[in-house]
């Protein structure tokens, strides 16, 4: 097997990502074209222009989302062993989805939603990092089921919780626990941008750590990694990127599984290449899926996890049949 | 038992895997507990990060600038509201539900409970008007912060409706009409009150789904409806939209459910009142009101007539009903 | 020859059960010691501990004379190599890439694989006679190509001691002799110091210098081949009877025949 150059790779991943963002700008309930955009005067132009603002920050959060929820799969599949981790085991995803549910019913403002779900995620990381601890260490078998255990857990919260809402909090609540970036605002997307560079940054100093954790965590301990500290820092790093994702466009799935899984059959499974050539196609993939969402059933827009669902479910199938 | 020779065993070589399973990694002793100090951390941070984000995006502040041309309304009670006023000429944007008055049906539509922001851009409105109940929050905030003109109007009761009236009036500078307005739907209340007075308040349940039976709780726009059409509203210690078990609506003192029927959901209705949740104990017995779901249920002018409509088939003892009620199924 | 590890009433539990109760042990320098005792003798976990991948309950480990726990992760990776039992590979991965991942005790910081880590780790492909297989991916190798994949990545290590679990099983008869004949040369060449685990008597003899025999988490006996692997010792290593025999070679055999007792 050859790899490719990481260089090329990285440039082959922005170029999908240009052309993603492109068509995020373009693509939705308002096709327009780049014409209207440069042209001048005029109504048509000035309504292009209008979209195309805001359109903007919702492709930014989208890349933002996505790239955040590739790479913390990636490195958790690198971390647990395992092709089939996925952010959400973690128990992040229930945890965030009842912090917000919580926030909705007590009657707080829907601005206070992104705080609750990111103390949610946090507060269930830690549970599940809890659970996970035998004797000092954080074993990874442990780990993947208690965050099973966390995510049933917190569907039973949730499932009472909408029992006892209101029509339009139930429904908001709803998109969010299916991935929504309708409420995409420079705002958010500046506040999500600071978690995202730390979570890049930290991962790309373990990268070569995590090579040596695909291979084992003994592995990794001969060669002289300190195991403990580094899952810590993964686990930690990953349930950041995963809870800010989540508290800003809901639980939108599968990108954080599969997303790692294509890029691994293109560029290998080495950590220094696949964790950024991961997250720039998880952004790109994000920003593909949101403009889908966007046009699919215009004006009216698909939650963006039901865009991820249906073409994730059946690639996932797929692989499943492929390998065995 | 004789063993095998020494050449063939080293010839029948080893069965894999026997050699034994790979051992489980050892914990090692319980030593010093992970330190807390990163996890305190970075949920202090996240938490100042996420409100930080949330300061930012305040409640979309209005300023009222020259009388707007483009008007975009996110809601039917606020078409209905825009129309009313004399403005219906300057929607360019309705939502999808707006059907009341029949013009309104010809406007664009730009979406139903939750609306495309895009789509009410590309309209390129200079005053977008919304709800704080009824409308999903994203789309509102996503073009306040893109710079569109946000009015937020609240719709939780009657008086609620006069001040939406008013500010509405305001934004689309036509404040004497609103004004009026106002006024004549506060005088009709007021005329309903009197009417109402102080005589006997019939226990009632307002369902706004039949199965399973969601009823309109204390705090909600149709409670302040039905109390002032002089009934006592039986669930109003449960906040919201409380679903009513069964059981409840066969043993609760209910003499009076008011139903609010359209054409879609009145079949639905009457199968419970027949055969379904409906059709036991009190719930049987009690007498059925039906009201007219689009003017009762939408916070605008309209709810004023239903109000009067209501009050009179509620207190049959003031004036003649007019035979909309029924007493024995 | 000195002792360049030794273990002093190291114990180490797993769960409840108690893998290493006590164990007393040295390792001199650049001798080929065996550690022979059946499952469960806590061979391997001492193997586990000597690599730094457990931490004993009780007792040390000397390196050189310092405690182990003294030095530095990173330090004694580049001293002690470890080739686990099993070789199980989840992902694909380069052989080449594999072999280089010997070097990583070796790396400062970030930095890609610098050429003089590409040098050794085709050297030492090249000495493990698994220089054509650099492209392939490891995880679809046969058995006894990724053990000498994994022998190739502890000699770009440059350690001087080696651990190795069980290194001849799963394998079939040719591999194993060829993988045998491989560490034996290897070990003269360089003159490093090995442990092997095992619980197969013949490869002991054959290629120890030195066994220590294991039970129970404690060391039993320790010394040459010849003089330790007596009956008597193999009944109480391993319940078995076993007697003495003389090849055509004039080797000298033991040969369990019979359960004990």
């Amino acid at each position: 097997m050859r790899a490719p150059r990481r260089t090329a790779a990285l440039a082959g991943a922005f170029v999908l990502l240009l052309l993603a963002g492109l068509v995020g700008l373009l693509v939705g309930g308002v096709h327009l074209s780049l014409p209207d955009l440069v042209a001048g005067g005029g109504p048509a132009s000035e309504s292009a222009r209008l979209v195309v603002s805001l359109r903007a920050p919702r492709v930014g959060l989208a890349a933002l989302v996505g790239a955040c929820l590739a790479l913390a799969g990636a490195a958790l599949q690198a971390l647990l062993k395992n092709p089939l981790a996925d952010p959400f085991l973690l128990g992040t995803s229930g945890g965030a989805a009842v912090g917000a549910a919580l926030a909705a019913v007590a009657g707080f403002s829907p601005f206070v939603s992104p705080a609750a779900a990111f103390a949610g995620a946090v507060a269930s990381s830690l549970t599940v990092a809890a659970l996970a601890r035998r004797g000092g260490r954080l074993d990874l078998q442990r780990l993947l089921l208690a965050g099973l255990i966390a995510n049933a857990f917190f569907s039973a919260v949730l499932l009472g919780v909408f029992s006892v809402a209101s029509g339009q909090t139930a429904r908001t609540m709803l998109f969010w626990m299916m991935g929504s970036l309708a409420d995409a605002t420079p705002a958010r997307v500046l506040a999500l941008a600071p978690y995202a560079a730390a979570g890049f940054g930290v991962l790309a100093a373990f990268a070569a750590r995590l090579n040596l954790f695909a291979v084992g965590e003994e592995n990794a301990a001969a060669l002289g990694v300190d195991v403990e500290t580094s899952k810590r820092v993964v686990f930690v790093a990953a349930s950041l990127l995963t809870g800010a994702a989540v508290a800003f466009a809901g639980i939108i799935g599968f990108v954080g599984l599969l997303v790692p899984h294509a890029a691994r059959a293109v560029v290998g499974n080495d950590q220094r290449t696949l964790l950024p050539v991961s997250a720039i196609a998880g952004a790109a993939l994000l920003a593909a899926a949101d403009a889908a969402s966007r046009s699919v059933f215009a004006p009216a827009e698909l939650p963006v996890g039901a865009v991820t669902a249906a073409i994730g479910a059946p690639v996932f199938a797929w692989l499943l049949l492929r390998s065995s | 038992m004789h063993a095998p020779r020494n050449s063939e065993r080293s010839r029948r070589g080893r069965v894999p895997g026997l050699s034994g399973r790979a051992a489980e990694p050892l914990p090692p002793p319980a030593g010093k507990s992970p330190p807390a100090a990163p996890y305190a951390l970075t949920f202090l941070l996240g938490a100042l990060a996420a409100a930080l984000a949330c300061r930012a995006e305040q409640e979309p502040r209005f300023e009222p600038s020259v009388e707007p041309r483009r008007v975009v309304s996110l809601a039917p009670n606020l078409t209905e509201i825009v129309f009313a006023l004399g403005a219906g000429r300057s929607l360019v944007g309705v939502s999808e539900y707006s059907d009341y008055p029949p013009e309104a049906r010809a406007i664009p539509r730009v979406g139903g409970l939750e609306v495309s922001a895009e789509k009410v851009a590309s309209l390129r409105p200079d005053l977008v008007l919304a709800t704080r109940e009824g409308n999903a929050p994203g789309p509102v905030s996503a073009l306040s912060s893109a710079g569109f003109s946000v009015l937020v109007l609240p719709t939780g009761s009657l008086d609620a409706v006069l001040d939406s009236v008013r500010r509405t009036g305001d934004a689309l500078g036509r404040r004497e009409q609103a004004e009026r307005l106002a006024e004549s739907l506060s005088a009709r209340r007021a005329a309903v009150r009197a009417l109402v007075g102080k005589g006997p308040r019939p226990k009632a349940i307002l369902l706004v789904w039949p199965d399973p039976p969601q009823a309109a709780g204390g705090g909600t726009f149709l409670d302040d409806v039905l109390t002032e059409a002089g009934a006592e509203n039986l669930v109003r210690n449960r906040p919201g939209w409380p679903v009513v078990s069964g059981e409840y609506l066969t043993a609760a003192p209910v003499e009076v459910l008011v139903l609010p029927a359209s054409a879609a959901n009145r079949p639905a209705f009457e199968r419970a009142l027949t055969s379904g949740g409906l059709s036991r104990g009190a719930a049987r017995r009690a007498r059925v009101v039906w009201v007219d779901e689009s003017a009762i249920t939408r916070p605008g002018p309209r709810v004023f007539d239903a109000l009067e409509k209501l009050a009179r088939e509620l207190h049959p003892e003031t004036e003649h009903g007019t035979g909309n009620t029924e007493h024995a199924r | 020859m000195s002792a360049v590890l030794e273990a002093r009433g190291l114990c180490a539990s797993y769960g409840a059960t108690r893998a290493l109760d006590g164990l007393d042990a040295e390792i001199r320098r650049g001798e080929l010691a065996a550690l022979l005792g059946e499952n469960g003798s806590g061979k391997s976990t001492f193997l586990k501990v000597l690599a730094r991948i457990v931490a004993p309950k009780a007792g040390e480990v000397l390196l050189d004379g310092r405690p182990l726990a003294a030095v530095g992760r990173r330090e004694s990776a580049r001293r002690i190599a470890y080739l686990p039992q099993s070789l199980d590979l989840v992902f694909p991965i380069r052989c080449l890439d594999l072999v280089l991942q010997g070097r990583a005790p070796h790396a400062r910081g970030f930095s890609a694989d610098s050429a003089e880590d590409l040098e050794r780790a085709f050297a030492a492909m090249r000495a493990c006679d698994v220089e054509e297989l650099a492209d392939r991916d490891a995880a679809a190798l046969s058995g006894g190509e990724r053990r000498r994949v994994f022998l190739a990545r502890a000699l770009a290590q440059d350690a001087e001691i080696w651990l190795l679990d069980e290194p001849a099983s799963g394998l079939d008869l040719r591999h194993r002799l060829e993988f045998l004949g491989l560490l034996d040369r290897t070990h003269a060449e360089r003159g490093t110091t090995v442990l092997l685990v095992t619980h197969e008597i013949d490869l002991a003899a054959e290629l120890a210098d030195r066994v220590i025999l294991l039970r129970r988490g404690r060391v039993l006996a320790s010394g040459r081949p010849d003089e330790t692997l007596t009956p008597d010792r193999l009944r109480a290593t391993f319940g078995v009877e076993s007697r003495i025999e003389v090849d055509a070679q004039g080797r000298r055999r033991v040969v369990p025949y019979a359960p004990a007792g």
